[in-house]
């Protein structure tokens, strides 16, 4: 506090000055008070970030004795080199058509593995798409990169529309005055108060494989599923399960923001929109929404950064089975000890992450005076 | 004041007419909705409850019940064994101490620092300022397991002990997010409050510390729930810096290094007790500074 507030007592403006005068002390005010932020900042991060950008040009190991050599590009060509091939249909030699599996009746494809090159490094199948009747594969020297920047992006898209869309209705309700509402704001912060590492595993046990688990339960109370339902090992739900938890666990960010910003609207435009006869819609989009942007555009930025980030989550729920984006930068560093190879790939998430972040605020005017 | 300028909710306006069929019909809507938004956000950390209260034996049971029924008989059976095992642990209760200490000296100083670096960012004009922002944001757009080693390096070199480490590091998080959010909400309030209070011969310091500050109190208080939670729950980091200092470790990562009596098997009730047991401060503090959540403070004072 000291820092900032002493320098400034000396050159206190005596009332008469210029307009220039008091634009100058403003400006110079400005920076005393932003200089601690940034003095924080660049001493905890200036060296581990600068440290991420070099690493990440070299074939350096984690916790190893051998000297790391500068091997430029190399990791992010590793990283993200990426090949699409058409699988041509299987031809039968003898009658010259198109080879069809009896028991489905569905055409038969050339396997990937001998359509994607593999010279002078080997491509290997990330996934297979169809569009206009022929087949496709993504071949990547790093499928599971690959994916996990595919299975970050669908789990970052998922969870900000789901839990923009459910913060902001309980915002609404909750910036209504009714009997209980102290409780309710308390209630609504119990999700993000859990710790992650503990929430998970929380979530894990009612994801369970078996009828120990909440959800086998249920859906077989339901009739739905045989009660083993592997939620968590299955290719199918495991997205939708972590959706489902995120969703979840960072609501109440979302609705805390929004109710605060709520707050900030002066309650006489909604009086005045009333005596108008302006329709509660109306008044939504005209006035609550407009003036919530702000708010709207800092926890949008926030929670879209943190969704791309996502780590704890995977690590603790799917481990190696399905990968984010940071997770898979943690194996890599941990498991293989590829510290330049992991390096690489955080860069990779920082610029994503840089990309959305400059789309949100140019798109959502979140730094506009 | 603000009892006035609150008065604009729909919920307020049905208390009035409740006689009115429609009115009636809007307040159980209202009420339903309540509900629903309650057990939506409670139900997993209920069955957390549930299952701290059972027995390794009644975790086992297919299909799992709803409250703590006995394996045999089917009868209610509940037991505290979890908890008191939590209570006994040394680990866990240091663990609590270490959390608080840290998740409030993180607040403290992210709030204190962020709010300054808010104010010139929202209300004072100065050259630099759209990229002081982006250089902000940029320090939370890397993955902690990036920096995790850079900075064991840099904690290192300052010869720090765990818990000054840990608040230091926090920062890199708690920060941008204080000082992004107190800039939306310092853009929000009016220029004119500057303005007038300049008439008045005011410095834009004291500005700040007498008007514009008290104003954004509701916006004070919700970052500083969140980056207080934020503190609290971190795991990565903790981990990393008290390997070596096992006394210092937060109460994320005790939890998570917890041991069952029988080797290998993992206590599971234990954990969900001791999950239980850090949710209820947080769900205490907010319900102590709610009260100051409650917005529509500028309202009233726009209006003067």
């Amino acid at each position: 506090m000291a820092v900032a507030t002493d320098p400034r007592k000396e050159d206190t403006p005596t009332k008469k000055k210029g307009a220039g005068d008091l634009l100058k002390h403003e400006q110079r005010l400005a920076y005393w008070l932003l200089l601690p932020t940034l003095m924080i900042l660049l001493l905890i991060a200036f060296y581990p970030l600068g440290s991420v950008f070099y690493a990440s040009l070299t074939d350096r190991e984690f916790a190893s004795a051998t000297e790391p050599e500068f091997i430029g590009l190399q990791n992010y060509s590793d990283l993200l080199s990426v090949k699409i091939r058409e699988l041509p249909a299987e031809i039968d030699p003898a009658t010259d058509a198109e080879l069809v599996d009896p028991e489905t009746g569905e055409t038969i494809f050339a396997r990937p593995l001998d359509i994607l090159p593999r010279e002078p490094r080997r491509y290997k199948e990330a996934f297979q798409f169809g569009l206009f009747g022929n087949r496709y594969v993504v071949g990547a020297t790093d499928p599971e990169f690959v994916l996990s920047i595919w299975d970050t992006l669908l789990f970052t898209f998922s969870t900000i529309v789901l839990e923009t869309l459910i913060g902001l209705g309980i915002a609404l309700s909750l910036n209504s005055k009714f009997r209980g509402r102290g409780v309710m704001r308390a209630v609504m912060l119990v999700p993000w108060a859990i710790p992650t590492a503990v929430s998970s595993r929380m979530w894990e046990w009612m994801f369970g494989s078996t009828r120990t688990g909440f959800f086998n339960v249920v859906f077989q109370s339901l009739g739905l599923g045989d009660g083993q339902i592997p939620f968590l090992a299955e290719e199918s739900w495991q997205l939708p399960a972590m959706i489902a938890i995120d969703v979840w666990k960072t609501t109440p960010f979302m609705a805390l923001l929004l109710l605060a910003g709520l707050g900030l609207i002066p309650g006489e435009l909604y009086e005045a929109a009333n005596v108008d006869g302006a329709s509660k819609w109306k008044q939504f989009t005209s006035i609550t929404l407009p003036l919530l942007k702000p708010t709207l555009g800092v926890a949008l930025v926030f929670r879209t950064l943190d969704a791309l980030r996502v780590f704890d989550l995977f690590q603790i729920v799917l481990a190696q089975k399905k990968y984010s984006m940071a997770s898979y930068a943690y194996y890599q560093l941990i498991d293989s000890q590829k510290m330049g190879y992991s390096s690489a790939a955080s860069v990779v998430i920082f610029v994503i992450i840089t990309v959305f972040a400059i789309m949100y605020i140019r798109l959502l005017g979140v730094t506009d005076d | 004041m603000t009892d006035v300028a609150l008065d604009i909710d729909r919920t307020a306006t049905v208390y009035r007419k409740a006689r009115d069929p429609k009115a009636i019909l809007k307040r159980v809507g209202f009420w339903l909705l309540i509900i629903l938004i309650a057990v939506y956000l409670l139900f997993p950390f209920y069955w957390a409850v549930v299952s701290s209260l059972k027995a390794e034996s009644q975790l086992q049971m297919t299909p799992a019940t709803f409250i703590p029924r006995s394996p045999v008989d089917s009868s209610i059976d509940i037991t505290f064994q979890n908890y008191s095992a939590v209570f006994q642990n040394e680990k866990f209760l240091r663990g609590l101490a270490n959390s608080v200490i840290v998740a409030v000296t993180v607040t403290a100083f992210a709030l204190v620092i962020g709010s300054f670096a808010a104010f010139a960012l929202g209300k004072l004009r100065f050259r630099g300022k759209t990229p002081s922002l982006y250089l902000i944001l940029s320090m939370t757009m890397f993955p902690q397991v990036a920096v995790l080693t850079g900075l064991y390096a840099v904690i290192r070199a300052l010869d720090m002990p765990a818990i000054p480490s840990m608040i230091l590091s926090y920062m890199l998080f708690t920060l941008p997010f204080t000082v992004w959010v107190l800039t939306a909400f310092f853009q929000a309030l009016p220029d004119d409050l500057m303005q007038s209070a300049q008439v008045d011969g005011a410095t834009p310091f004291q500005t700040f510390r007498m008007i514009l500050l008290p104003l954004t109190l509701p916006a004070l208080v919700t970052t500083g729930l969140l980056a207080f939670i934020a503190a609290w729950n971190e795991y990565l980091f903790a981990l990393t810096f008290t390997t070596i200092e096992p006394n210092a470790r937060t109460v994320p990562v005790a939890i998570a290094l917890f041991t069952g009596e029988i080797s290998r098997q993992e206590p599971f009730g234990e954990i969900m007790a001791a999950a239980v047991l850090v949710t209820i401060p947080l769900v205490v503090l907010v319900l102590i500074f709610q009260k100051k959540i409650i917005g529509g403070l500028t309202a009233g004072a726009v209006k003067g």
